[in-house]
């Protein structure tokens, strides 16, 4: 464990670029380079890192989605000019330049939920069948005080001590007819 | 050993505990501040933001993040502010992402909410030739990708 973690940490130092400036912001940023290419960073995003998530509570992500390649560049330079001669086409493409997902596709249902409950039923019915089989080859049988006749008994000794007998059961019972009040 | 940090505890609590000179202007109380903007002065603080003629890309976006974590569908002079801010920065993709957040913004009154923002914001799309992401085919989805947790 230790070893594994100081060869990572080995890895991670022989990786920073040599001639990386002294500064922490301006090392970082080469850093960052390495990660996001050529693309522009074009806000705050959601954390002030610079990365690309589509989100419907910060729907503006930091960096655009694509890396400024040529055909991408002669589309800007025809967005400078008036936008009722884009074409459909076009006006896709420069949206999908700079997000990657509309808001209809990330949020679209992914159906998950069924192979959830699906999964989860079946686990529910394989401890079905654990219990029965417990119950038939594990467990002892249920002792004699379960039986109908023995809790009948209970019951009728449960009335002759009188338990309870301002609220609960033996309240119910007149012992005058010795049976049930109606 | 017990008397020295009574003494001590009384004059760091003397200033609390001692009654303040009521100022007239400044009363210190020991709560949270609350806000005492209306909802007018919201939104023309937000419109004035867009409407700054020197806003760039970032700033857009900063109001934009701003301005969706606060609970409410933002009034239609806002959103037009913010287009033409896209315009003046010539992004056409951020004024279609602001249409698409909207109306995701009315939640679960879009059938309510969303045409009449569309009816009032009409007069600005056609000037601006800005595309309705229904008329972009993008209230459909469109593209799938997998997710990026099932990868792996």
């Amino acid at each position: 464990m230790a070893g594994t973690l100081v060869a990572l940490g080995l890895r991670a130092i022989r990786h920073v670029p040599k001639n990386a400036p002294l500064q922490a912001s301006a090392a970082m940023s080469s850093y960052t380079r390495t990660l996001i290419g050529k693309r522009e960073i074009v806000g705050f995003g959601f954390n002030g890192e610079p990365s690309y998530v589509d989100r419907a509570d910060f729907p503006m992500p930091a960096i655009r989605w694509k890396e400024p390649t040529s055909d991408v560049q002669a589309l800007r330079e025809k967005e400078k000019g008036d936008w009722k001669n884009l074409s459909v086409e076009e006006k896709k493409a420069l949206y999908r330049a700079s997000f990657c997902q509309t808001f209809a596709e990330f949020k679209a249902p992914t159906g998950e939920w069924k192979s959830l409950i699906g999964i989860s039923l079946i686990f529910v019915s394989g401890a079905i069948w654990v219990f029965y089989a417990l119950k038939a080859f594990v467990y002892s049988p249920l002792p004699e005080s379960f039986k109908e006749e023995n809790r009948e008994a209970q019951l009728r000794r449960i009335i002759d001590l009188q338990v309870n007998p301002v609220q609960g059961i033996a309240s119910k019972w007149d012992y005058e007819k010795d049976d049930w009040k109606k | 050993m017990f008397r020295t940090t009574a003494v001590r505890a009384q004059s760091i609590f003397r200033n609390a505990l001692t009654p303040k000179k009521a100022h007239a202007a400044t009363v210190s109380r020991f709560m949270s501040s609350h806000s005492t903007e209306t909802d007018e002065q919201f939104d023309t603080r937000f419109e004035n933001f867009f409407n700054r003629k020197d806003i760039d890309g970032w700033e857009i976006r900063r109001g934009i993040n701003d301005l969706w974590g606060h609970d409410l569908v933002p009034e239609p002079k806002i959103l037009i502010a913010a287009l033409k801010a896209c315009r003046r920065v010539n992004d056409f993709a951020l004024a279609v992402r602001i249409l698409e957040a909207v109306k995701d913004k009315c939640g679960p009154k879009v059938g309510e909410i969303y045409p009449y923002i569309i009816q009032e914001l009409k007069p600005t799309l056609t000037e601006l030739g800005i595309s309705t992401p229904e008329e972009l085919g993008f209230d459909k989805p469109e593209l799938n990708l997998e997710s990026v947790f099932h990868i792996h």
